[in-house]
C-alpha cells in the first residue's frame, strides 16, 4: 500500500492505495466519488476525465500513487444541488445532458478550457472537447452550453 | 482492473537508472497510454517505475541549433513549446494531434519512441530534424539515431536496463516546414498517411528538401536519395513530378504493393505535390 497525499476538490486528501490501483479505482471505491465513471477503461472515451493541476486527463490511466502532491478535481468542484456552476446550468439549458454518462467529464473538459481561454471558439470547444465521447446529443447542444457558458462565466481556479 | 505489480515513482533520473539496473521484470511508465492498455489487454510485469516525476527529463532547451527534448515531454508541452514551435514546427504541429487533449496531457515522446507505432505521429517530424535518442543505464549511455532505433513496428533497439532519457533534433530555420496527415475523422485518430516536410528555397531553385512519410511503410522514412536529387533543381512542375514518382517507387520497393495502396498512392502523390508546390 502507499500513502498520497493530495488536493481533492480543494481539500487536502490522503488515502491508501495499492501499487497497480488506477485514480479512477481510488475515486470511486475509496473516496466513494461516483460522478468519476468508467467507460472504455482504455483511453478512449473520456468518462473518468478527472482534472489534475486544472488540466483533463484520464483517471482509467493514471496510476493513483502518483497524483501525490497535486491537485485533483471532480465535478463536485464545480457545483451541488443547491447551487450549480454556470456551466451546469448551461448543459441543463441547452440539453446536452441526455444519458449523463459523459457529462461530468465533459463539464471538467469545458471547465479547464474556460480557465485558459474566457472567449473560445466553436473550432476551440470541438478540439477541446475531442476527447470525451457522447453518444446522445450529437455534440451540438454540448457546444452550444460550453459557448453560452463562456459568456455568463469568467471561470477562475 | 490491472495486473498485479509494484510501482517506484523516483524523483531523480539516477535513482530511476539504479532501480531499472536491480528490478526484475520492469516497465517504465512513460505516461501509460500505451502501457497500461496493453496491461489491460493481458501483458504484466512485477515492477513499474514511473518517470513522470522525473523534472530532469521534462525539459525542452536549446543550444548552438540543436534542440533537446526530455523523454517525458508531454505531447502538451511540445506542441506549445516556442523553441519547438519556431524551430521544428512540424513537431509541434504533429504533438498537437497526438490523440485527445488528455491523451496529450499524459502521453510523452518518449514514450511514443519507445511504443514505436508505425503511425506516431511524432516520427515523421523526427525523422527531418535528423533525431537522436539518448539511451542511458547505470554502466553508461550510448547514442543512436531514430531511424536505427526503431528496428520494426512496436520494436525498439532498448535495452531492459536501459533509460531513453533525451532527444536531440536539429533545429531548422529558413525553411518552410509542415506536417499533414490523413485520418478517418478529423480529431482523436490515428494517422492513415503522414508527411513531414522542411524545404529551404532560393531564386526559384529546391536548395534542401527534407520529407519523411509514416504510416505507409513499417516504419516512417525518409527518401534521401529523391531529397539529394532535388538539391539545386529548378523548382518546377517536371521536377516535381520526377521526385514523386520516385518516392512512389520507393515505396512500392520497401512495402511491396499492398491492398491499401490503392487509396493511399494516389493521396500520397497529391500531398506531396501540394507539398513540394508550396
Amino acid at each position: 500500500m502507499k500513502k498520497v497525499d493530495f488536493t481533492l476538490n480543494g481539500k487536502s486528501t490522503t488515502i491508501e492505495v495499492e501499487d497497480n490501483e488506477t485514480l479512477l479505482q481510488a475515486l470511486r471505491e475509496r473516496l466513494n466519488i461516483k460522478s468519476v465513471k468508467e467507460g472504455c477503461s482504455i483511453g478512449e472515451c473520456g468518462a473518468c476525465t478527472v482534472l489534475i493541476d486544472n488540466e483533463p486527463h484520464y483517471a482509467c490511466l493514471t496510476i493513483a500513487s502518483k497524483v501525490t502532491g497535486h491537485d485533483v478535481k471532480t465535478v463536485e468542484f464545480l457545483g451541488d444541488e443547491n447551487l450549480l456552476h454556470p456551466l451546469q446550468e448551461a448543459f441543463i439549458e441547452y440539453g446536452a445532458v441526455q444519458c449523463g454518462y459523459c457529462t461530468p467529464g465533459m463539464l471538467l473538459t469545458a471547465y479547464s478550457l474556460l480557465l485558459r481561454d474566457q472567449n473560445p471558439t466553436d473550432t476551440d470547444i470541438k478540439e477541446a472537447i475531442s476527447g470525451n465521447l457522447c453518444r446522445c446529443t450529437g455534440y451540438i447542444q454540448i457546444v452550444e452550453a460550453i459557448r453560452n457558458a463562456a459568456g455568463i462565466c469568467k471561470c477562475s481556479s | 482492473m490491472l495486473p498485479e505489480f509494484a510501482s517506484v515513482v523516483p524523483e531523480t533520473k539516477e535513482k530511476a537508472l539504479t532501480l531499472l539496473s536491480s528490478l526484475d521484470n520492469v516497465k517504465v511508465f512513460a505516461g501509460g497510454t500505451d502501457l497500461l492498455v496493453k496491461m489491460r489487454r493481458g501483458e504484466s510485469c512485477s515492477n513499474i517505475i514511473d518517470i513522470t516525476q522525473i523534472s530532469d527529463l521534462q525539459v525542452i532547451s536549446g543550444q548552438g541549433g540543436l534542440i533537446a527534448i526530455g523523454a517525458a515531454s508531454t505531447h502538451k508541452a511540445i506542441s506549445t513549446h516556442t523553441i519547438i514551435k519556431s524551430q521544428a514546427s512540424s513537431l509541434a504541429t504533429a504533438c498537437g494531434w497526438v490523440g485527445s487533449p488528455a491523451i496529450r496531457n499524459m502521453g510523452t515522446i518518449g514514450g511514443n519512441l519507445v511504443n514505436a507505432s508505425p503511425a506516431a505521429d511524432s516520427l515523421a517530424p523526427l525523422l527531418i530534424h535528423d533525431a537522436e535518442v539518448l539511451l542511458e543505464s547505470k554502466d553508461g549511455m550510448r547514442r543512436m539515431k531514430v531511424e536505427d532505433f526503431i528496428l520494426a513496428p512496436y520494436k525498439t533497439a532498448i535495452d531492459a536496463r536501459e533509460l531513453l532519457t533525451l532527444i536531440q533534433i536539429e533545429g531548422l530555420t529558413g525553411y518552410r516546414e509542415g506536417y499533414k496527415r490523413v485520418t478517418k475523422r478529423a480529431r482523436w485518430a490515428i494517422s492513415r498517411l503522414s508527411i513531414a516536410w522542411a524545404i529551404k528555397e532560393e531564386d526559384g531553385l529546391y536548395k534542401d528538401v527534407k520529407l519523411a512519410i509514416g504510416s505507409c511503410t513499417p516504419m516512417p522514412f525518409r527518401p534521401r536519395g529523391i531529397e539529394k536529387s532535388l538539391q539545386g533543381k529548378v523548382k518546377s512542375d517536371e521536377t516535381i513530378q520526377m521526385a514523386i514518382e520516385g518516392i512512389l517507387e520507393e515505396i512500392k520497393r520497401i512495402s511491396g504493393v499492398r491492398p491499401s495502396f490503392i487509396y493511399k498512392i494516389p493521396v500520397v502523390k497529391d500531398l506531396l505535390l501540394e507539398i513540394l508546390r508550396g
